[in-house]
Order: structure tokens, then sequence, then C-alpha cells
């Protein structure tokens, strides 16, 4: 951390955010004019903005490298805005722009290291050098964009006379003042033919950001044809104005009324040599100054900004979105887990226990309503829409496309489905696999191929997610040549991951093979996929949040992957069992009846098995006590109860001592000392704290039916 | 020696009439026993998770932990509640003993070979008032690697 500017290291996070946000914003807008084939005017501009923005708070943080390539850049872009060159070979400039947008990316995923370093990217530099040269070379002279703005800069101050001056307070607390200023600058440059302003040098000079706090941030400017309402209104809606008065001061300047005042009167540019002190100076003179005849049309728009302001106040906030610390979010979703279990807690409090009382059961529902409630919207806030993990996509297989050189067009379907923000968080690697695979083995290598099938020559792969049942499902499918099962077996059997006999194998297990470890179909490893990792780390990210993945494919017709995650990870309905001491929790949706045994229903299988007969259907018995070696309280089976649960398919009966009864729980992760352990394997979901503080263990029916 | 960096505060408490020390540094607090909840399918030491104020925490019972006889917990039996890379642990030990100051100059080496388990995970022996104490070293004593040994030759 040592190597941000001192004083900074409480803007990383911020930082991180923005310029983490202002790169993907990069993408899209380079995916987007990239479809065109050209850029407009906006999107230059944009790229401009976004480019200037990283420069200056790169540079405020002391990152001397970030600053100076996203300055390069926006050099280039500079030139391609003023100069309008003919862009000969516009695939060049996007692979410039990309590698250099990922070279930033890089940087700050490397930059939160304790031992984290400069990187250089000279070699970047030089190749948008090289461009910049080629550019110049196609679009004749062009001045470089630094020595432009210096110079304009440098020829305000003397043409002070028919300019207005602004001073511009911004938002308490707002951070990295110097930077709003610059951004407010960008933003009414182009609706001024002449600009100035105090201090002078906030692009390069992070102490300007104090100054600007003390004495506010003072704007010369004249507007093109004397609009200066347009620029006065640009600068209301910059992001984090405060608030702006317009100071009669430059106007007066050169008026006789400045004799009176020789201070605040100086020529501006001794002025601009020494900003502090000029700043609290300026307001001085406004009494003397007034007559001046300039001051009266400052007055006037001094007044109807006024107007302006309060009528914004009285139209409620600019904003009505706000980022909020996840951490701050988990420690909520946390209480209201607290507050759900203390709710159990006083209502089935055993003092209460053979009383009457009316009053207390009408209240305790009334806050039984509520929490549920709050419990809703609390997991609402937690909500993202997939679009967002989706749209990251979009750059992989652009990216792809031209590596592999082959036509692939992705397409999104429901991308507003929204999943908690930890499953988003889990979800980029998995996705990014999946889309990886689909381009690279799922569409046909010739587009021959594809043709001779009857399809369009151009690929598709489709990221859908839709809900079902307390289920959202994400679909990565490609309409690619489909999978083998034969071919898929002959490969297993190669690299000996085959569990049974080949025989034995359906096509559907066949395809389940290319999620086991160690197995790749490509024959040749390519830069994206091939190494046989990247399904099973898929499958292991996913079963990580509780998830399933499963494949279907149909030769020649293309390949899906299926993706089921549980939509909260955080509160279940649950069945409390017994068995002898302990106490289970069986989430609801999983059990599907519960009864005593009758003595016809129970028989055995050849090995002894135990099994139960139902409505004519067999189901295999699990005895819980044998399973986790615990002391029942009964061990004839027609004592105990019989409980059928199905997860994924699969169906059978668990045998516990007797039901407690339903209970909404709160799931608590496992300590990672137990995941060292395996006991998920085992059917231990995650563990939960009873409403009189004793600790019962949630089961998880899929692993329970696999392992025993 | 270069036992500078291992003088500080320790909190010293008993197993079979045998002192060890653990760093203070990691230690959040000393509770009594408690109703404790057993995991099945986990390594006899793992003796299960209680509740601590909303927080689920795993225990280690450290007589079982370094191949020590089991005895019943009694009233001195206590649980330390530890910090180890962001994960609370509580073990169990016989009773706690008391915080104390050992200086750079009261350590010694740990020897090569000792009789029981603990041998692995003492990172210095030190000498408290004539008393012998055997400083643990958390990283090691609750390793994965080390964890998942144990669990195998279980």
């Amino acid at each position: 951390m040592s190597k941000f500017e001192p004083g900074m290291e409480s803007m990383v996070d911020m930082y991180i955010y923005e310029t983490t946000t202002l790169l993907e914003q990069l993408d899209q807008i380079l995916i987007k004019t990239e479809g065109q084939g050209s850029f407009d005017k906006e999107s230059i501009n944009e790229i401009f903005r976004i480019m200037h923005t990283i420069k200056g708070s790169s540079a405020m943080m002391g990152l001397e490298n970030m600053s100076s390539l996203a300055h390069a850049i926006e050099d280039m872009f500079y030139i391609i805005r003023e100069e309008k060159p003919v862009i000969s070979d516009s695939k060049d400039l996007y692979e410039l722009v990309f590698s250099a947008s990922d070279l930033l990316k890089a940087e700050i995923d490397i930059m939160q290291n304790d031992d984290y370093d400069f990187t250089d990217f000279s070699p970047c530099h030089d190749r948008i050098k090289a461009y910049v040269a080629v550019l110049k070379n196609g679009g004749g002279e062009a001045p470089a964009a630094e020595e432009a703005t210096a110079s304009a800069s440098a020829a305000a101050p003397v043409a002070a006379e028919g300019m207005v001056t602004v001073k511009v307070i911004f938002d308490d607390d707002c951070k990295m003042e110097n930077l709003r200023a610059l951004l407010l600058v960008n933003k009414i440059r182009e609706d001024c033919s002449e600009i100035s302003y105090e201090p002078s040098d906030i692009e390069t000079n992070a102490d300007t950001a104090k100054t600007i706090i003390d004495n506010g941030f003072i704007v010369r400017f004249k507007a093109i044809d004397g609009n200066d309402q347009l620029v006065i209104n640009g600068i209301e809606e910059a992001l984090n104005v405060k608030s702006y008065e317009i100071i009669e001061e430059a106007a007066a300047a050169p008026a006789p009324a400045a004799a009176e005042v020789p201070k605040a009167a100086a020529p501006a540019p001794v002025a601009a040599e020494a900003p502090k002190a000029e700043a609290p100076k300026a307001e001085a003179p406004k009494p003397v100054a007034a007559p001046a005849p300039k001051a009266d049309e400052g007055k006037k728009s001094v007044e109807q900004i006024n107007n302006m302001l309060q009528g914004r106040q009285g139209g409620g906030g600019k904003q009505s979105l706000i980022s909020v610390n996840l951490n701050k979010l988990d420690q909520l979703m946390d209480m209201v887990g607290e507050i759900v279990i203390t709710e159990a807690m006083v209502t089935g409090n055993p003092d209460l226990k053979g009383l009457q009382l009316d009053n207390f059961q009408k209240s305790a529902r009334q806050l039984r309503k509520l929490n549920s409630e709050l419990q809703d919207i609390v997991m609402s806030i937690r909500m993202v829409p997939l679009s967002g993990a989706f749209n990251k996509m979009t750059r992989i297989v652009r990216d792809m496309k031209v590596k592999l050189n082959k036509d692939v067009n992705l397409v999104f379907e429901g991308e507003n489905t929204e999943v908690d923000k930890s499953v988003i968080d889990n979800l980029n690697d998995p996705l990014m696999h999946m889309v990886r695979n689909a381009v690279d083995h799922g569409i046909e290598e010739n587009v021959e191929d594809r043709i001779a099938a009857g399809k369009p020559a151009q690929g598709t792969v489709k990221l859908s997610a839709y809900n079902s049942s307390g289920e959202v499902i994400i679909v990565v499918s490609d309409d690619g040549a489909g999978m083998n099962a034969e071919k898929l077996l002959d490969k297993g059997e190669r690299n000996g991951i085959l569990t049974k006999p080949r025989e034995e194998y359906t096509e559907r297990e066949a395809f389940q093979l290319v999620m086991a470890a160690g197995f790749s179909t490509n024959e040749v490893v390519t830069e994206f996929s091939g190494r046989g990792v990247g399904m099973d780390v898929v499958k292991k990210n996913i079963e990580k949040i509780g998830g399933t993945v499963s494949v279907e494919s149909k030769l020649g017709e293309g390949t899906s992957f299926i993706i089921k995650i549980p939509l909260s990870l955080a509160i279940v309905d649950g069945m409390n069992v017994s068995v002898g001491k302990s106490i289970f929790t069986l989430p609801i949706n999983s059990i599907k009846e519960s009864f005593k045994l009758h003595e016809n229903q129970l028989i055995h299988d050849t090995y002894g098995n135990e099994m139960i007969m139902i409505r004519g259907e067999c189901y295999p018995l699990i005895r819980l006590y044998k399973c986790y070696d615990l002391e029942p309280t009964y061990t004839n089976i027609y004592e105990g109860i019989i409980i059928l649960v199905e997860a994924e398919g699969k169906t059978a009966c668990i045998y516990a001592d007797e039901l407690l009864g339903e209970q909404q729980v709160v799931v608590k992760p496992f300590s990672p000392m137990f995941n060292d352990f395996n006991v998920k394997q085992y059917g231990m979901a995650g563990c939960t704290i009873l409403g009189d503080g004793s600790i019962t263990i949630i089961l998880d029916a899929n692993n329970i039916i696999t392992n025993f | 020696m270069g036992f500078e960096d291992k003088a500080g505060k320790y909190l010293t408490f008993v197993l079979d009439d045998r002192r060890y020390a653990f760093s203070i540094k990691n230690v959040i607090e000393i509770i009594g026993i408690q109703d404790i909840t057993p995991v099945p399918e986990s390594p006899v030491y793992m003796k299960g998770i209680i509740n601590l104020r909303g927080r689920i925490i795993p225990l280690i019972d450290m007589r079982l932990r370094f191949k020590k006889e089991e005895i019943p917990y009694n009233k001195r039996t206590s649980i330390v509640i530890v910090r180890i890379n962001e994960v609370d642990i509580g073990f169990i030990v016989d009773r706690v003993d008391e915080v104390t100051d050992i200086k750079a100059e009261e350590l010694s080496p740990p020897p090569v070979v000792t009789m029981d388990g603990a041998s692995k995970y003492v990172m210095a022996i030190g000498k408290i008032k004539g008393d012998i104490v055997l400083l643990l070293d958390h990283d090691k004593l609750f390793s994965k690697s080390e964890l998942r040994t144990l669990t195998e030759s279980n």
C-alpha cells in the first residue's frame, strides 16, 4: 500500500471502484462502436472523458504509470477528435485501446497486494506513440493535446476582459476536489471560446484540492456567442457542485473602479501565479466594483441562478442511487438473521408455556409479519441483475472472435433476472469458462461445416436466465456441433477417468464427463481453453454457492450448460428433526412427506439393504443415526418417523426419532476448519442457531442420498 | 539467539500437568465449558461447535489434539477462543493459568524429540520462575496441511 500517495489509502477502495466502472464503460463503448465500424462524436467524447478521469484520479493516488498511460490514450483521442484524421485501419486502433484497457485493469487487480510495484507500461506507450505518428501523418500536422490546452489557458488571463468569473464550491467531503474541478472545466470547455481557472495546476498538483476546499474554485470564461447562461447551466449540472456564485471581480478588473482596489485588480496573470492569495481577495471588491457595466450582467445571472437553485432544492435530490459497502449489507443481513432468531426466542419462550395470552399472540403475529417483510426488503437490496455479469462476456467473445477467426454472435435473454450479490461474485469465472468453451469448442471450426449442416454461417452463443421455483436457472448454449457421447467415452477411457464399465454409461452420464477433472476434449490446447481444468473448476465454483451444473447436448444441434442456483443462500424454511440428543434441520423444500411406517411397507433386498414401499414404489431407507454414528432414542423402525426426501430427481426415506416442528432458520456456514474435513459431502450444509440458543446442523438431502 | 521477536505476553494453560503458552495477541476471550453440538464425520479432536453470542465457533480438544488421554470436563475446564487468519477457533484446555511476560533471555530452542504429540508445534521453551513452559506455534498447530495429515492418521 505504500505505493500510494500518503493520505490516500482511505481512498483506494473508491478509486478502484470508480476506475473499474470506467474501464467497463470503456469496453462497452468500444464494443458498440466496433460493431458500427466507426467512432461517432459522442463516443469519442465519452472515451476522452473516461481516460481523463482515470488520468486525473491515478495522478491523485500517485500512480504515475496508470496516469501516463491514460494520458497517452487521451492524447490519441484528442487528435482523433480535433484533427479527424482518416483512420485507415480501425482494427489496430481497437486492438491498441483494448490492450491498454486490459493493462489498466490488470494493474488495478494487483494494486491491493502488499508487494505491489508499478508495472512498466512503456511497450504500450511505444505502440500508442507509433500509432499517433501514423494518425498525424494521415491527418496533417496536429499539435499535441496538452500544448493546445496549455496555450489556451495561457492566453486566457491576458484576455480577461469580457469574461465572466464564477466561484464554484464543491460538496463537503466529495474528495478529490481538484479532479471534480477538472471535470467541470472539461464539461464547459466546449461552450466557451476562452477559459481559464484557478488554481491553474489542478491536473498535476493534488494539493490544490485543499485550496479549492478553502477558497472555492474560480473559473473565468467567455462563452461562444456570449451565451453565458448555457455555460452556467453546465456548471450547475456538474457533479458534486454544492453552490456557485458569479463574481464581478474579473469583469471589473479592467474597469476604472479597479484603481481603488489595486491588489485585486492586479493583472490576471499575476493572480494566476498566486492562486491562494487571490481567491479570498476576489470577494472583497464586490461592493466597490458593482457599478461596472459588465457586473450588472453578472448580477442578473446571480439572481437567475439563485432562483434556479431554489427551484432545484424544492425539486428533490439529483440522485436516487447510492453505493453501499458490501460489508455493511452483510452486517445488515446478519442483523436481520439475529432478529429472526430472537423473535423465535421470544415467541417460543418456555416461560409462556400453558398461558392464555391473546394480546401477546396478536402482537407476536404482527411482529412476525413485519420481520418477514424486513427480511424480504433486505434480501431485495442484495439482489443484483445478471446483466452486469453477462455484459462482461461480450468482451470475451469479441476477443475470441478476433483470435480464433470465428464469426460468433452473443445473445442475451432474461439478463434482468436478479440474484444475490454473493452469487454474482462467484458466477463470473464459471460463466467466462463456459462462454469460452462454447465459442472455442462448441461452434464449428469451419464455416463450411455449418452451412453444410443447414445452419447460418454466423454461430450463436446464447446466455439466458430465468426464475423457476426458488431457483435461478442460467443456460449457456451454443448452436454448434454438439458433443459426441462415443468420443467423450473414448477420451475418458484414455484418460482413465471412467468410474464404471463403459457399456454402463448412458448418453447423459457421458456428457457429464466433460466436467470431470483432467478431461479435455479439444486435441489442441489453445490460449482460451483445452487444458481440461476449466469445467471441473466451473462445477466446483457453482457448487460452492449451492448450485448445480448439468450438460445437455444434441449431436449437430449444439450444447447447453444448465446452471441452477438457489435464489437465497441465507434463510431457509426448515423442519427440525431429532436423533437422540442431536437436532438436525432439513430444508422444507426437499421434504415430500413424513409418516409412521406400517408393518408391510418395509422390505429387504438381496444384500439386506432396507427399502420402503410407498404406493407401489420402492425407496431406499437411510437411518440418520447410522450415518452419523449417534445414539438414537428409537432403533425400532416402527417407533421413529420416516421422512421422504427428494433432491435432484433422487428420492429416499430418512429415518429419524421425531419431528420437532417447522421453523425459519438462518443458514450459517461452517467454519473453514470443517470444510477441510469435507463435512459438506456427508450431507451437512451448514448450521443454524435455534430460538433457545442451541445449534442445529442443516442437512442437505442431495448429499445424504448420494453418500449413504 | 533470535528470540527477540518471540518475547512478549503469553497466556499459559495446563494440559495433563504440563504448562503451555499461547501468544496473547491471538486470544480473544476465555469462557467456561458450554453445551457442545457435535459435528458428525469430523475427527475426534474436533469436539463440535458452540454458539458464542450468535457466532458459531468450532472447538478443538487440546488433550485429544496432542493424543493425550481424554478426561471428563469439570468446572476448571476452559475454552480459549483465538483468532487465527480471520478464523475463530476455540480450544479446550484443562485449566487456564495466567498471562505472563516472557523475555527473550528466558527462551531457548525446542528439543528435537519429546514424548508427546505436541513437540512438533513447540516454537520455543520458556523458563518462568524455574517452571518450564512450552510456547506453541499457532500457525503450525492449525495449518491446513497439519490438520489434513492428522485427519488421515485418525
